[in-house]
């Protein structure tokens, strides 16, 4: 199968801070991975890097085929890759219909058909109901799947979704994992900044684990459960020599 | 040759410490309440008011009313915060733009109806003294104007960096919800911002009285070179706008002298065009 | 029924035009035709600078810049080379649109009030750059327009009335391009943009580009209200042309009445004129510095008690009025 992103040496530094070193991995097309980490690791800074949102220091990205860095987010995102903000920003004073069509009107100008584009897009992540209210009016987590209908509509082929599980209850959390599986099986490609293990162990093949911007552990999900470095990132060398069992980070 | 060149320095660091007292003021409530104070230069204007009516009326010296100035404007600015600022945080850009915007315009056009557009002048005993140091010749009233500036320049940043409250005022301007979460009053702390910056202001026209002409519009020019400054010396920081305007100061000087009377502004524009050009953050900023 | 609402749009639009155009055969008093165009360029000169500063919200307080760079085009056309201004109109709005190419590219660096006061410094500058120039510019004390008599071709015209019909003319294109602009891919991403460039970027928009572009369209328009202006009172000179005044009510009228919609700049432009011109009949010749602080304390009010401009007032009563009509525009299209 290609590989659908290519991350090789990634690194960024903030003056003093460096926020991402050496970050290495690759997802292969159709596969679902999740980044994940404590806090500070750099989980987001590495979406910021590969959409283009800040500027690599050193490293490349490659997705698709095609050399990433160095291109602005918009090209980016016309390259097929979109992503979620880990705190909602939509477009206030916009109907919801309004902001996912600003999505759609990258892949077509015509207003009829962002429009159609929209509406599917929005009945996908269930906003169907408040299409028409403005988006300063939705509750958070309904901004969150506006964010989601807004990057679908772009019609990526790699989706970057930063912790959009955060602060849901059970149920919402298993509704949202549908969805991310819906959107798997229609042969996305699909990258998770997540700290909700449930949600990380049911959509996740493959995780990546970074800790103070580096990657310390790759696998599946429960080889990196067991995995003592991740084990001491999390929750500190004490616990390294706990039994495996309900050792779940975070 | 270097003699006027040595002048013309001297000129400029002089009337700089008064553009520094603006923009720093500028700089202060930007950083604390992230707005920017299109009126700075109005309230400039009005300590000179205040100053050139004690002056005319009760015969107070100007510097001697710097002790009337200055209150009057803390309060004012913190009244401005409360019942005016306050309303349109977290609005946007538009709102908080034109609401200063519009005082500035309200307060500008209130003086030239209440006073005319004449200039006046107050005369003290040392508006025409004038110390020699060999062939430069340092007019004593801005040289008291320029050290005053400085004294008060430096007890800002004392204030800011030894006492409880500006320490608070600091802590809001890095991280505001982190600086609630810490019980420091954003209320408050920004009434005191807007107030000392206020006060700064009118003690920027109080030492101006005795050397330069009052007059409603003279807000204006002192505003845009404090706004220039503060781009230069990256935006919230209060050291850079201070020495970006020493340095506008000099440059303006420079300009004046060697290229023409009426192009000290120009000389300042385009600094700023370079700036924004080569160095958008400005001189303490980072790369882009 | 959409097809319904929209013929019950263009009714009253149709009366409104018809009223327009028929206005200079009941009102002939030259004052009042004369404060009828003022208020028809205003509200251009609002529209032109709505398109940036209101759907974008790249807040330009220099806008006199383009304004003064189309009238000095068209005048120096006229008075050097014999062009008439009908051409010149068209150069300076050339002139000005490539002009906005270096300002923008240096201004939209800086982002929110700092880009404000960028553009004013810009338009600072222009005024001074024109003040110093005799050789091809006239210098501080600027010119006065050849008297030409009537003379169409030339845009000079005896009465009023014709001067009323160009600038309702200009005034209509600025309407309608912001129209077509509203409802298309751009008018979408020019508000995306002023709601958050970052995250428009992030689906796709070319922040920078769209920027530019209206930016270019702005002072292209901008810069035809110039030409008129200056051909209407025969007379230019740097501090009229690329006076702070225009640049400061270019984006007043758009605020105050509604800022990003189709009329709130007319909406504004009718009311602070209107206003003004009551103001200066009652208190008799304008002291310096009345009808600006007028001004400033409408927009402050406007900006404390409602800062989308008083536009929203009308439609909250048209919908509170006709319920069945708000229902099928929230039924139909655009949000």
């Amino acid at each position: 199968m290609a590989e659908a992103l290519v991350v090789t040496n990634l690194s960024k530094r903030f003056g003093g801070l460096r926020a991402v070193q050496g970050l290495s991995f690759s997802v292969r097309e159709g596969e679902t991975v999740a980044l994940i980490g404590p806090n500070g690791a750099g989980k987001t800074t590495s979406f910021h890097l590969i959409t283009g949102f800040h500027r690599a220091d050193a490293g490349s990205v490659k997705a698709f085929g095609r050399e990433l860095v160095g291109l602005r987010p918009h090209q980016i995102c016309a390259h097929g890759l979109a992503r979620t903000f880990q705190v909602a920003r939509p477009f206030g004073t916009m109907t919801v219909e309004a902001n996912v069509m600003t999505g759609a009107f990258l892949r077509d100008r015509r207003p009829e058909v962002a429009r159609e584009r929209a509406r599917e897009a929005i009945e996908f992540v269930g906003l169907a109901a408040k299409a028409m209210s403005p988006a300063r009016d939705l509750t958070t987590i309904d901004q969150r799947r506006l964010e989601m209908a807004r990057a679908l509509a772009t019609q990526p082929r790699l989706l970057l979704l930063d912790e959009v599980m955060a602060g849901l209850n059970p149920a919402e959390i298993d509704q949202a994992v549908a969805l991310v599986g819906k959107l798997a099986a229609r042969g996305l490609t699909i990258v998770v900044v997540e700290h909700v293990m449930r949600a990380i162990m049911a959509v996740a093949r493959h995780i990546v684990v970074l800790d103070h911007g580096q990657k310390i552990a790759e696998g599946n999900p429960n080889e990196v459960v067991a995995n003592p470095e991740v084990i001491r990132a999390y929750l500190g060398t004490g616990y390294v020599h706990a039994p495996a069992a309900g050792a779940a980070p975070c | 040759m270097l003699t006027t060149v040595t002048q013309a320095v001297v000129n400029g660091l002089l009337i700089g410490g008064i553009y520094a007292l603006v923009s720093i003021g500028v700089s202060l409530i930007f950083g604390v309440v992230k707005i920017v104070n299109f009126a700075q230069g109005e309230f400039v204007m009005i300590g000179m008011y205040i100053s050139f009516f004690l002056a005319t009326t009760f015969g107070v010296d100007p510097l001697l009313s710097l002790l009337v100035s200055m209150p009057a404007l803390f309060v004012v600015g913190a009244l401005m915060q409360h019942f005016l600022i306050r309303r349109v945080l977290g609005l946007g850009d538009m709102p908080q733009i034109f609401l200063t915007f519009a005082l500035s315009l309200l307060l500008l056009n209130l003086a030239l109806m209440l006073f005319t557009a004449n200039y006046q002048t107050v005369h003290t005993a040392y508006t025409d003294a004038a110390l020699n140091l060999g062939e430069i010749n340092v007019p004593v009233a801005k040289l008291i104007a320029f050290v005053l500036a400085m004294v008060l320049s430096a007890a800002l940043w004392v204030f800011l960096h030894t006492t409880d409250l500006g320490k608070a005022m600091r802590a809001a301007a890095q991280n505001r919800d982190v600086a609630m979460l810490m019980g420091i009053n954003p209320d408050r702390v920004f009434a005191v911002a807007v107030g000392i910056a206020l006060a700064l202001a009118g003690a920027a026209g109080s030492l101006l009285v005795p050397f330069y002409p009052v007059y409603p519009m003279v807000g204006q020019v002192f505003v845009l070179m404090a706004f220039v400054a503060v781009v230069l010396g990256t935006l919230g920081n209060i050291t850079g706008a201070l020495i970006a305007s020493l340095m506008m100061g000099v440059a303006e000087s420079l300009g004046i002298q060697f290229v023409g009377a009426d192009s000290g502004l120009i000389v300042v524009f385009v600094m700023l065009l370079l700036t924004l050009a080569v160095r958008p953050s400005g001189l303490a900023g980072g790369a882009r | 029924m959409i097809a319904k609402l929209a013929r019950r749009g263009a009714v009253w639009l149709g009366a409104l035009a018809l009223v327009m155009l028929a206005l200079p055969l009941v009102v002939t008093s030259n004052f009042a035709l004369d404060i009828c165009i003022r208020v028809l360029l205003f509200s251009f000169i609002g529209v032109a600078w709505n398109l940036m500063g209101g759907y974008a919200k790249q807040l330009s307080l220099g806008h006199a810049a383009y304004f003064g760079l189309g009238a000095y085009t068209s005048t120096i056309l006229l008075i050097d080379y014999d062009v008439s201004p009908w051409i010149g109109m068209l150069a300076g709005g050339v002139v000005a649109a490539l002009a906005s190419l270096p300002i923008g590219a240096l201004c939209f660096r800086l982002r929110g009030p700092y880009f404000a006061i960028a553009t004013i410094a810009t338009a600072q500058v222009l005024m001074l750059l024109f003040l110093k120039f005799r050789d091809f510019a006239w210098g501080a004390e600027g010119t006065t327009m050849p008297n030409l008599g009537d003379a169409p071709l030339m845009m000079q015209f005896d009465g009023k009335a014709p001067y009323y019909y160009i600038v309702l003319a200009l005034l209509a294109l600025g309407l309608a391009v912001t129209w077509r602009i509203e409802r298309s891919w751009v008018g979408y991403y020019l508000v995306a943009i002023g709601e958050d460039e970052d995250a428009a970027e992030a689906v796709g928009v070319n922040a920078a580009r769209i920027k530019r572009d209206i930016y270019m369209i702005s002072a292209f328009l901008t810069a035809l209200a110039g030409t008129f202006y200056v051909q209407y009172i025969y007379f230019i000179d740097p501090n009229t042309a690329f006076s702070f005044n225009v640049s400061v009510e270019a984006a007043l009228v758009s605020i105050v009445g509604g800022i990003g919609t189709l009329w709130g700049p007319v909406l504004g432009t009718v009311l602070l004129e209107t206003t003004s011109a009551l103001l200066q009949s009652w208190l008799g010749s304008a002291r310096g510095g009345v009808q600006l602080t007028i001004y400033s304390l409408i927009l402050m009010a406007v900006i404390l008690w409602r800062p989308t401009g008083l536009i929203g007032l009308f439609t909250d009563a048209w919908r509170r009025i006709v319920p069945a009509a708000a229902k099928r525009e929230r039924a139909s299209a655009d949000g």
